[in-house]
């Protein structure tokens, strides 16, 4: 009977569709008729059970049901057709008889939408009907954005609640998705005292206090709950809410509980990693500053004393090399452990606390910390005087004299500190930590393994070199070391026979001299890095020069006697040489003679196996020590260098050529090289060569070079044979005095 | 057989005063210009709903059924309104209020008179 018009489908707005059901013809007819006029789709159909029989296949927007019909009347109908799925919501309008007020209220019991008075004004049922529809979306609407709502805060582990003022406590009411959040089931009650239950007694009466406060003036509630879930699970409930009113009275609150406990673990662990070194777990450096900051702010305030002490460890870098980084760490580690002991060390400051509570809250600041490296600071926010801080760091040395285990051995670390008092050796944070590192230097200097406290003298003294020091125990680790070679040169075959490797330390723009760090470097044992440093240089520039022009000759590294006690130099220099894939020979160390004479003892055996792997050892400075001649038979010494206070006066003196003949003449009995160093004019070059030496080094020939400048100088002076030392000894003939080395 | 035009057929049941002019009025207002011939399609639809009415009807006052009586009232009530037989649609009401109200007494006159009236209207309808 229907008869749907294609027009209001086609320009895309759909026709609603109308379930008219009614049992008088006549009727149906008529309201189908008026209905369609006014662009309703309308599906007829004259009794309860075909209304439902034709309910799938129509899909109606709406269904209109006359009361009042034989067999299944109107309520029946509507009755059957809410219980079907799918039609709760469907809007349905009842026809009723004018004076039928019976009907009236069983039409809505029976969940009729609305009822409608038959008449023949058709435009009011037309009206009525879209008005419904209306509803009916805005309804359709409304569930939905509650169910997004819902899914939304389901996600955000949110949910809402409404707090009521009443009897005692008051009644709450718990969303769904805010029972989910205490971990209840949405159908069971949770009243304000059982949430209270699920807070520590702790907790419970501040949050209490707080309750009262906010809610006698109506002020936003916002604040975080750590709840015990029934499962025992930990949880940080947010709670955020507003007063609600009526006629100007609080009446209670609505707001939402929020379940943030991964937002603020997150926050806690980002707080940690921003505060706390990770390996060791000690405060860091940026935490270590803000405690500093607090501790003195509050010693300043009450006029009591602050102490700050710079620890670092001895010779750490020792056992990174030896042992590796990962044994380091482990070091760093267990030195943390039993750094922290020696201090009243709090991992958490009592942050709010320390204005408002008790004077003693400062204590809280008291830590070891660490800078980085084998740096820590040991900050004492209060002490009486300085022995109070120095028993401290007297308890730090004490607590390391116990070896620490690590990569399976034996380890004995020890200690420098610097202790420097607040408000006497500074008045800030700057100040006190630059001044403990001048006492942490001078314990170093001292000999290490002890604490010095600040002074004045100090700084005065050995302010300069102190800061040197400090800066050349990086300069390893930054590069600035270089290695410049002065080239060894056999005048008589005019060419480069070997060269010697000078350290210069590159600071800045500034290029530092040997003599200005070499000396300070032996004084604190840096020498020993710098030397292992200098022979793995020199053996990767042997390669270099192999594969650029074929190098084949030794380059010189000085080293000193303690290097040579060490009983791993041997290792050390096999590791260094094979780590460049150059011979042994490519190195050749020298030491001084009176290096030499100072330890005879205890270098021998270290030569002989030097000598043994093919490593050739020179005498440098040569004639200037009360050498015992004897050794030289003992020892394998493959070269003596003729020291250049002979050589200067070569031609001036009679006895400075007495003495360089004499060396050659002993060299030559005992089957030694021989080398002059310091030559620098023709004159020099001249009597040595007579003389019978003619290997020689100096200023005539070439300064240190940097290595690429040295290639350069190989290539424009020595192989075009340009030199002025060049053409005046080798077209002269072999001097007859001269005997063959 | 041809359907004689709406407005004709109004003209003439109105005049014989079975069908009032208004209500038929309203009903060619549904259909404007006679194009579906919705007036005598109504009007038969009507007359054949009316003659079974009071076949049922009769069958009910014998059976002495007054929920079947109460039935054909209202239904014969609202449809004969919207037609514009309204003698009948107000003999009905009456009817179905005193049915309503569980009145058993007194009822025979006025169901005759409806009776009666029903068969005039139909009568009125069926002439050619």
């Amino acid at each position: 009977m229907s008869t749907p018009t294609t027009s209001f489908d086609d320009n895309g707005s759909a026709q609603p569709r109308v379930l008219l059901v009614d049992d008088d013809e006549v009727n149906l007819m008529l309201t189908a008729i008026a209905l369609r006029e006014r662009g309703f789709e309308v599906v007829e159909v004259t009794g309860g059970d075909s209304a439902l029989a034709a309910l799938a296949e129509t899909a109606p927007d709406l269904v209109v049901l006359d009361a009042l019909m034989p067999g299944m009347d109107g309520f029946q109908t509507c009755q059957a057709l809410r219980a079907r799925p799918g039609y709760a919501q469907i809007p349905v309008l009842m026809l009723t008889g004018l004076d039928d007020d019976v009907s009236i209220s069983r039409a809505y019991r029976a969940g009729a939408t609305d009822f409608f008075v038959k008449s023949s004004q058709w435009s009011l049922l037309a009206g009525r009907l879209r008005y419904m529809l209306r509803a009916s979306l805005t309804r359709i609407e409304l569930e939905r954005s509650k169910f997004r709502l819902a899914r939304a805060q389901d996600l955000a582990r949110m949910g809402s609640f409404d707090w009521r003022r009443g009897e005692g406590l008051g009644q709450l009411w718990l969303s769904p998705e805010a029972l989910r959040v205490f971990g209840k089931n949405p159908d069971e009650r949770v009243s304000v005292r059982a949430l209270l239950r699920m807070l520590g007694a702790g907790q419970r009466r501040g949050l209490l206090r707080m309750l009262n406060e906010v809610v006698t003036h109506n002020a936003v509630l916002a604040t975080d709950l750590s709840v015990v879930l029934i499962d025992g699970r930990q949880r940080v409930v947010h709670v955020e809410a507003e007063a609600e009113f009526e006629h100007g009275h609080g009446i209670g609150y609505t707001g939402v509980f929020q379940d943030v406990t991964d937002r603020r673990v997150a926050e806690d662990r980002i707080r940690h990693l921003a505060n706390f070194d990770a390996l060791t777990g000690l405060p860091n450096r940026r935490q270590l500053i803000w405690r500093t900051e607090r501790a003195l702010e509050h010693s300043r305030r009450l006029g009591h004393s602050a102490a700050l002490l710079l620890i670092d460890l001895d010779r750490f870098k020792n056992v990174n090399d030896t042992l590796g980084h990962a044994a380091g760490d482990e070091l760093l580690m267990e030195v943390a452990r039993r750094l922290r002991a020696c201090v009243r060390h709090s991992d958490q400051v009592m942050e709010g606390a320390l204005e408002a509570a008790g004077m003693r809250s400062h204590r809280t600041l008291e830590a070891v910390g660490r800078l980085g490296g084998d740096e820590f600071v040991a900050l004492l926010p209060e002490v009486t005087d300085e022995a109070d801080a120095e028993r401290v760091a007297d308890r730090i040395l004490e607590a390391m004299r116990e070896p620490i285990y690590v990569a399976g051995q034996e380890c004995f670390v020890t200690a420098s500190v610097g202790i420097a008092m607040f408000p006497r050796d500074g008045l800030n944070l700057a100040d006190l930590m630059r001044n403990s590192d001048v006492a942490m230097y001078a314990a170093k200097t001292a000999g290490r393994n002890a604490a010095a406290v600040y002074t004045p003298q100090l700084a005065g003294r050995g302010r300069e070199k102190i800061e040197l020091e400090s800066h050349l125990h990086k300069a390893i680790e930054r590069n600035e070391l270089v290695l410049h070679y002065q080239p060894k040169v056999d005048v008589r075959a005019a060419k480069m026979v070997g060269a010697e490797a000078l350290m210069r330390w590159q600071r800045g723009s500034v290029l530092v001299p040997p003599g200005d760090f070499i000396p300070l470097a032996e004084e604190t044992g840096l020498i020993v890095p710098l030397s292992e440093w200098a022979v793995r240089e020199a053996a990767r520039q042997a390669k270099i020069w192999q594969q650029n022009f074929g190098f084949a000759d030794s380059i010189a590294v000085n080293l000193p006697s303690r290097l040579f006690e060490r009983s791993d130099l041997v290792e050390n220099i096999h590791q260094s040489v094979s780590a460049y894939g150059v011979p042994h020979k490519a190195i050749l160390l020298e030491i001084t003679e009176n290096n030499l004479m100072k330890d005879l003892h205890n270098v021998s055996l270290s030569l002989h196996r030097l000598n043994e792997i093919g490593v050739e050892i020179s005498i440098d400075d040569f004639g200037t020590g009360y050498s015992s001649l004897a050794y030289l038979t003992t020892l394998p010494i493959s070269e003596l260098k003729i020291d250049r206070s002979f050589v200067r006066d070569l031609g001036i003196t009679p006895q400075s050529s007495a003495v360089v003949s004499a060396v050659i003449a002993l060299a030559r009995s005992l089957g030694l090289r021989v080398i002059a160093e310091g030559v620098e004019n023709l004159r020099q070059m001249d009597v040595l060569h007579r003389l019978g030496c003619s290997v020689m080094q100096g200023f005539l020939f070439a300064r240190a070079l940097p290595p690429d400048d040295l290639e350069t100088w190989l290539k424009q002076t020595v192989l075009p044979r340009k030199a002025p030392w060049i053409g005046s000894t080798s077209d002269e003939p072999v001097p007859r005095v001269v005997g063959r080395v | 057989m041809s359907e004689p035009s709406d407005a004709l057929l109004s003209a003439r049941l109105s005049a014989a005063g079975v069908l009032d002019a208004q209500a038929l009025a309203r009903l060619q207002e549904l259909d404007p210009g006679d194009k579906a011939g919705l007036v005598a399609r109504v009007l038969t639809t009507y007359a054949q709903s009316l003659q079974r009415l009071l076949e049922q009807l009769r069958v009910a006052r014998q059976d002495a059924d007054a929920q079947g009586q109460r039935h054909v009232v209202h239904t014969l009530k609202s449809s004969s309104a919207s037609v514009g037989a309204l003698k009948l649609s107000a003999l009905c009401a009456d009817l179905e209020h005193r049915l309503r109200e569980g009145l058993t007494l007194g009822l025979e006159g006025p169901l005759d008179d409806l009776c009666a009236e029903g068969e005039r209207v139909l009568a009125a309808l069926r002439q050619p």
